[in-house]
């Protein structure tokens, strides 16, 4: 059936609404990115999703001082500024919405498509900058568009991504895609195929490090079953999928920030359990293994800084075709 | 014979008055017990034995062996285990430096010159922690009036023992079984077995391994008893003709008897349903060498590890049958032809892993649930090799190996890391054993062990020198020795590549470690002279196991590259109970105050070290897959 409603377009003061049956995001200017992404009454955003540069340090990335030497990576990982939001409407680009631009618009506004731009600059030296484009459409699908820009003097990178907080743990995840923990050089044993895991494990390797990744996917569909909403005392599992969007993606569903992993040198020290970090993948750094001291992961398996990484992923909508 | 402390001193000294190191063959006194495996001649002495800890050798209760003594204020410690792990003595874990790093400046005995012995470093060693043992046992009825031996399976890192305040023997060799005649001090009813283990000796040189180092009696104990006459040593060759169609099978034996040495020998091969194929008879003699050859041979291999069952039963005088001795044999050929190492004349190619005997509630003291938990996991993941890096395992790993079509690389108990790399550099200034004539026995025995007591076992394919401890002339005559006896397996060694002088003297296989795919390559391109191992590779700590294709993609490159051993198996952490939360948590090295330590480098294993997996094993058991 085709779909003929529109998006409902709310142009508040220091954000962005966007609704439809089901659905209601909130974009911040404030706050710079997604801060509220509702489906069927339930928030999954527990802060504006960033970009993601770094992992909790392997033992293989400790013993070739990968660490050390892309350092920069982790300070850009927790403190590059949103600096830029630009907005579309229908296509067409718009002077930021914010008061008194927003005095023209009515209660009533709708649009087919609106989509939200975020640029964030790195806290390194040189800077570079990620775009982050949401496009919306009146189904309240999302498509994700993420372009890093390369520039010259950064150092390689851990991984290049966007991270999803979410404000209450999984109960668990179903994605399509690999089995177990796969890296871009250690997924070959992978078995293709639909695969459900409870909760969201960490690998508990004997100090706390990257882990989870899930390299390949088509989809995956993460389901609470509570929320942070005191007036909504149902608990009931709901879910949100992120799909791909022309080509496979990698994705890790952990209960920690790769800092709260970093911090940590056994598996016990690691906080309780409260929230979801959902990280999509555009390019992450192989794991290596030719020893632990030295041998740096092969070169097809790095991520290179100077270089442009682009990705894109789907998050569904409430209206299904 | 009185016992000398200074022995724990002296590289020169390290096993008095122990029983020739033999074949691990056991003996049972019917068919129907051999059947079971039940041995009425045996008699287990693990379980609780009373126990004192000494911090050092000047404090420890000299004299508890003496049945007057005052032992009432001794504690009980269960038997097998680490005294450690009792609450006895800090847990420490460290890799290459010695575990007095930072604590004690030390050069082996003689290292730096033939007048430089070193004498009081263990014996007078504030921190050489000691373990007072005692047990009582009364002979079982089976037992009784016959010759009986006691055989300590481990014992970490040097042991005197006495029984009824006569002194008995001495060993070093933690991880070889050490025997001695109880005979002569037995006595009717109760008798007091007394051990006095100390955590350090010149032994500890040798055995400088990257693992936690504990110390006691953490292998199981038993009292052996020998029929009149007995089957004191056993060699089974098993080997097979050119054309892979007849086996050729020779039994040696060697007997000793009580008194007189008559009666019988009966020797019988049954293939695995039990149907007798050959049967011989001999007239009973110190030395019996009884051959046959087997038609249409069932050959052993990681596929199909088909053995027969050997019979050696053993008569008196008068007819009687008093001792069976049950082997399983495997006939097998391995050979090197055109530079490749060959299993019944095909290539082996190894895909294999390196395994620590570990246990996380036990640390070395594993069990066998351990055992067959590790051997499943070698079945669902194509392992077809391990290395028992870097000592002899328990003697029922190796049996299961036999059982299973597991390729061994049985290694020495020999590590001397610390003697030669420095911060990384190889720096062999005080190198032990190398070429010093001092420490040349106690290597050598070392390797005669190993050979004696895993003879027989067909998933022994390599026996190996050991590992990280430089090359000398004293592993180069361990290499011979190997060769000397056995000539039908290879040898290995990696630690010739750091002083390649000896590189005609030691090793069959050109053996490296943590090599990268392009410097191996290169190697192979070079027509080089023997085939290549990695006797460790693909670096499993943390989150590892990335870019193994590169070496599998090896093997149908190049036919004298054939595979290698995965460092390693399994994680070293240790369960304890967490103070903050109550809760069982692992702990690694460094977890303990323990100082100097290498942390987290005691993690490198294909399971975590409660034995689930990491997810790399799944990559493992894909790429193993290919060439299974």
């Amino acid at each position: 059936m085709a779909n003929t409603t529109k998006l409902n377009v709310i142009f508040g003061d220091v954000t962005l609404g966007l609704s439809g049956p089901g659905f209601h995001y909130i974009f911040a200017y404030d706050r710079g990115g997604l801060e509220s992404l509702v489906q069927y009454g339930k928030e999954w955003l527990y802060r504006t999703p960033k970009p993601a540069f770094w992992r909790a340090t392997t033992d293989n990335d400790r013993g070739n001082g990968f660490s050390n030497k892309s350092a920069v990576w982790l300070g850009a990982d927790l403190f590059s500024a949103c600096t830029q939001i630009d907005v579309a409407v229908d296509g067409q680009a718009i002077p930021l919405p914010i008061a008194p631009e927003n005095n023209k618009y009515t209660d009533h506004e709708t649009a087919e498509m609106v989509a939200v731009t975020f640029t964030y600059t790195t806290t390194t030296v040189p800077a570079t900058t990620v775009t982050v484009t949401y496009t919306v459409d009146a189904t309240g699908k999302i498509t994700v568009a993420t372009h890093y820009n390369g520039a010259t003097g950064l150092p390689e990178l851990p991984v290049v991504g966007l991270r999803f907080v979410m404000p209450t743990p999984a109960t668990g995840f179903d994605y399509v895609g690999l089995s177990g923990e796969t890296y871009p050089d250690r997924m070959a044993g992978g078995r293709p195929g639909t695969y459900h895991i409870d909760g969201m494990p960490v690998t508990p390797y004997m100090v706390p490090q990257e882990c989870g990744m899930h390299m390949d996917n088509d989809q995956v569909t993460v389901t609470r079953a509570t929320t942070q909403n005191n007036a909504d005392p149902d608990r009931t599992s709901y879910s949100l999928t992120v799909r791909q969007a022309g080509k496979p993606f990698a994705f890790s569903c952990l209960p920690y920030t790769p800092e709260e992993l970093e911090n940590a040198t056994h598996i016990e020290e690691l906080p309780a359990e409260r929230r979801t970090v959902l990280t999509v993948y555009g390019a992450t750094r192989g794991v290596g293994g030719i020893d632990s001291w030295g041998a740096d992961v092969e070169p097809q398996y790095h991520v290179a800084g100077d270089q442009d990484h682009d990705f894109s992923f789907v998050i569904d909508g409430t209206i299904k075709y | 014979m009185k016992a000398e402390i200074s022995w724990l001193d002296d590289p020169q000294t390290f096993r008095i008055n122990q029983l020739p190191a033999h074949s691990d063959h056991r003996g049972y006194q019917s068919v129907d017990e051999a059947a079971e495996h039940d041995s009425s001649l045996v008699q287990s002495l693990d379980g609780t034995w009373e126990f004192a800890f000494a911090q050092d050798p000047q404090h420890r209760p000299v004299g508890f062996y003496d049945p007057d003594f005052d032992r009432s204020d001794f504690d009980r410690l269960a038997v097998p285990g680490h005294i450690e792990l009792a609450g006895y003595g800090q847990i420490q874990y460290i890799n290459t430096a010695y575990p007095w790093e930072g604590k004690h400046y030390r050069r082996p005995a003689y290292s730096m010159g033939a007048d430089q012995p070193e004498k009081g470093m263990f014996s007078e060693d504030p921190e050489n922690t000691v373990g007072a043992y005692v047990k009582r046992f009364t002979l079982a009825p089976a037992l009784q009036n016959k010759r009986v031996s006691i055989e300590f399976d481990g014992v970490e890192q040097a042991m005197y023992l006495w029984l009824n305040g006569h002194f008995v023997g001495y060993a070093e060799d933690s991880f070889s079984r050490s025997e001695f005649d109880l005979t002569p001090y037995l006595q009717d009813g109760q008798n007091l077995l007394a051990v006095e283990v100390f955590k350090h000796s010149t032994a500890a040189f040798l055995e400088d391994q990257d693992m936690f180092r504990f110390s006691g009696i953490f292998r199981s104990v038993r009292l052996a008893a020998k029929p009149a006459l007995h089957v004191e040593d056993l060699t089974i060759r098993a080997n097979v003709d050119d054309a892979f169609e007849t086996g050729d099978l020779q039994v040696a034996l060697q007997l000793s008897a009580v008194d007189q040495l008559v009666g019988s020998v009966k020797v019988s091969l049954l293939d695995d349903s039990g149907q007798p194929l050959w049967t011989a008879e001999s007239d009973a003699a110190s030395k019996l060498k009884l051959t046959t050859t087997i038609n249409h041979v069932h050959l052993w291999d990681h596929h199909d590890p088909y053995l027969y069952q050997l019979q050696i039963e053993v008569l008196d005088a008068a007819g009687h049958l008093i001792e069976v001795v049950p082997y399983q044999v495997g006939f097998r050929r391995v050979e090197m032809k055109d530079k490749i190492m060959q299993l019944n004349g095909q290539r082996i190619i190894l895909n294999g892993v390196n395994r620590h005997e570990w246990d996380a509630h036990r640390g070395r003291a594993v069990t066998m649930e351990d055992m067959l938990h590790d051997q499943l996991v070698f079945k669902e993941n194509h392992i077809n090799a391990v290395r028992t890096c870097h000592y002899p395992d328990q003697d029922a790993w190796y049996d299961l190996c036999d059982l299973n079509g597991i390729y061994m690389m049985a290694e020495n108990n020999l590590e001397t890391h610390g003697t030669w790399q420095k911060m990384g550099a190889v720096e062999p200034s005080y190198n032990v054993p190398g070429s010093l004539p001092q420490w040349q026995l106690a290597v050598l025995d070392r390797a005669k062990s190993n050979y004696e007591m895993f003879k027989n076992h067909p998933a022994v394919l390599f026996w190996s020198l050991g590992n990280e401890a430089y090359a000398g002339d004293d592993i180069a005559a361990m290499d011979k020795f190997y060769h000397d006896v056995d000539p039908t397996r290879l040898t290995h060694y990696e630690g010739v590549c750091r002083n390649r002088i000896y590189a005609d003297r030691i090793s069959d296989m050109e053996s490296m470690m943590y090599d990268p795919p392009r410097e191996i390559e290169k190697y192979l391109q070079n027509d080089p002279d023997k085939p290549f191992v990695n006797c460790e590779y693909m670096h499993d700590m943390g989150n590892s196991i990335g870019g193994m294709d590169s070496y599998i993609d090896l093997i149908d490159k190049y036919p004298m590259y054939q595979g290698g051993f995965i460092w390693d198996y399994i994680d070293q952490a240790l369960w304890v109970k967490d103070d903050l939360t109550g809760k069982p948590v692992l702990r690694y090295g460094g977890d303990f105050d323990d100082r100097h330590s290498d942390y987290e480098f005691s993690g490198d294993g294909l399971l975590f070290a409660d034995r689930t997996p990491k997810p790399a094993l799944q990559e493992v058991d894909y790429y193993y897959g290919q060439h299974d």
